[in-house]
């Protein structure tokens, strides 16, 4: 089988080119990425209606541990449970409940990368440099695909989507970016909110069961990976810091189930 | 020169007419060499490292269950090798499959360890990239950008741990250490190496070498059996594709004739051009299509 040839992209020399060129790869995602993406969430959805019909166990028989404790899950998909907080939710389970602490966390990514945007555009950050201006809003869209990939696996197995932040990390978010005043540290929250994502996904990529939900989660943690780099680099930090990514961070499954 | 053959081959760099492979040779000769004394020091240091990612576990992240279902992981990796491999277990026939389980020897040429060992070939050949690079005045001499210098030296010290890293779970797995090249891959970088004449191409090289290596990583992770290689697979796939956002922020100031601003200073962030801002993760989902075929660096 022949695969599709691909040229690495070369940058050209003028600010006008250089953004032809980021469109061209903008066009390159759509037409490289995106597909096996949504082959894999397609299959995944495709996986969790028939586990939810009873007759296939395993793709979303509670993967994560903690779900297990929490949810106390039969073979299902969802389960009604009472919360910490007291409210009466349906709680996903399996690959599903890890799909779902990744919308969150998503969710959170592009709250928070919107509120820089929105801190910057009332000039509260100073002076933003052009690049980093283009840096939050290419991530922030990015971020936005991400959670859309999540909840579509969601919602493509008959459950509502996702569109709420991961609730334990909303406090800390907040306390952080209180102190925020330039876009250093801008960069230092964004850098926390990747590091956590990436190490989540890492952890997911052992924890759930189905193929396609392994691929989902290994197509996106690279790119959180890409996006700290990037921010490294911001920092005037080495861009690579690590020769074996950390899993340190990592949100837990009790962030969704509570 | 034509290109190898091959459905992963890319064509990102221009192949350059009569390459003399003498040079790349011998550095592959040396970076086995340092890969032999590596993994006697750093065997110990490896089973930390799995061990670490493991209490981690126990405390950051989401905790895994049981093994996999029968559409687990093991399932990609059957899939994934009849793809590429050429119906392996359909050729073995059923019989052999079973062998191949339940059976030491067999065993040590399982799936995993192929793509285990595919996966140490191309950090053979990384390593020795970066060491051919770093001879080059204007990489590791001199001449060179400070920055552009300790990312190939980092980046090379890296990819030898990925090596030992990956070697040890071959050996784990009862397989045979892999100490050479992938045998394609070599083949364009042999032909790179007489067109190595200013920074950029070296950065299209070790570009092409890290994006095929990232999403050999990425895909491999779906398709292995292993929860402790898949482990130590995830946490490289992510730096691979760090080293490639590095590289193409790099090509792209390179070619932009912006060659200070490749800085590690904050300072020096305000003279980007915007577009440089997203230039190093031009795919919201790491793709997969050019990743390796999970045999390509196997031993037979």
């Amino acid at each position: 089988m022949k695969r599709p040839k691909r040229t690495t992209p070369v940058m050209a020399v003028t600010e006008a080119e250089l953004a032809a060129m980021t469109d061209g790869l903008d066009q390159l995602h759509n037409d490289v990425g995106m597909p096996a993406m949504r082959s894999a969430v397609e299959r995944w959805s495709s996986e969790s209606r028939t586990t939810r019909r009873g007759f296939l166990i395993g793709a979303g028989v509670a993967a994560a541990g903690v779900a297990v404790a929490a949810c106390s899950s039969s073979s299902g998909t969802s389960n009604t449970t009472t919360t910490g907080s007291g409210t009466t939710k349906a709680l996903l389970t399996g690959d599903l409940a890890v799909a779902a602490l990744a919308a969150s966390l998503e969710n959170l990514a592009v709250t928070a990368y919107g509120d820089v945007l929105t801190a910057a555009s009332a000039g509260k950050l100073g002076a933003v440099p052009p690049a980093v201006a283009t840096f939050v809003t290419t991530v922030r869209a990015q971020h936005v695909q991400h959670a859309q990939a999540w909840n579509a696996a969601i919602t493509g197995a008959g459950h509502p989507a996702v569109t709420g932040p991961d609730k334990t990390l909303v406090p800390v978010v907040d306390k952080a970016f209180a102190k925020v005043t330039d876009v250093s540290g801008a960069a230092q929250l964004a850098l926390m909110l990747e590091d956590i994502a990436a190490a989540t996904y890492q952890s997911a990529v052992s924890a759930v069961k189905a193929t396609s939900s392994i691929r989902v989660a290994a197509s996106i943690q690279p790119v959180e990976m890409q996006h700290a780099a990037i921010l490294h680099f911001v920092l005037g930090q080495y861009p690579v810091p690590d020769a074996f990514s950390p899993l340190a961070g990592a949100r837990p499954l009790t962030d969704y189930t509570g | 020169m034509e290109r190898p053959d091959h459905p992963d081959a890319r064509g990102g760099v221009d192949p350059a007419p009569d390459p003399d492979p003498d040079e790349l040779n011998e550095l592959l000769v040396e970076s086995r060499d340092l890969h032999r004394d590596a993994m006697v020091t750093t065997t110990g240091a490896l089973d930390d490292l799995v061990e670490l990612g493991q209490d981690r576990r126990s405390v950051d992240g989401i905790e895994p269950d049981a093994p996999p279902a029968a559409d687990g992981a093991g399932h990609g990796a059957s899939s994934r090798v009849i793809t590429f491999g050429g119906g392996l277990l359909a050729a073995a026939g059923i019989a052999a499959a079973l062998d191949a389980v339940t059976a030491g020897p067999a065993f040590a040429s399982s799936p995993d360890v192929r793509m285990l060992q595919t996966a140490a070939s191309i950090e053979v050949l990384a390593v020795a990239t970066y060491k051919t690079a770093l001879t080059l005045p204007f990489i590791g001499g001199s001449a060179a950008n400070p920055v552009v210098k300790a990312f190939a030296t980092t980046t090379m010290q890296q990819h030898q741990e990925h090596l030992d890293a990956f070697n040890a779970a071959v050996t784990r797995l009862g397989g045979t250490a892999q100490t050479d090249p992938d045998p394609v891959l070599a083949k364009v970088v042999q032909a790179a190496v007489p067109g190595l004449t200013s920074p950029v191409p070296v950065v299209a090289l070790a570009l092409e070498l890290e994006q095929g290596a990232a999403e050999t990583y990425v895909a491999d992770v779906a398709a292995l059996s292993d929860a402790e290689s898949k482990k130590v697979t995830a946490s490289i796939m992510g730096v691979e594709a760090q080293h490639v956002s590095v590289l193409l922020a790099v090509q792209a100031l390179l070619a932009a004739g912006d060659p200070q601003l490749v800085t590690l200073s904050p300072t020096d962030v305000a003279g980007l051009p915007a577009a440089a801002g997203s230039v190093g993760f031009p795919n919201a989902f790491f793709p997969t299509d050019m990743a390796r075929d999970p045999g390509e660096g196997a031993l037979s």
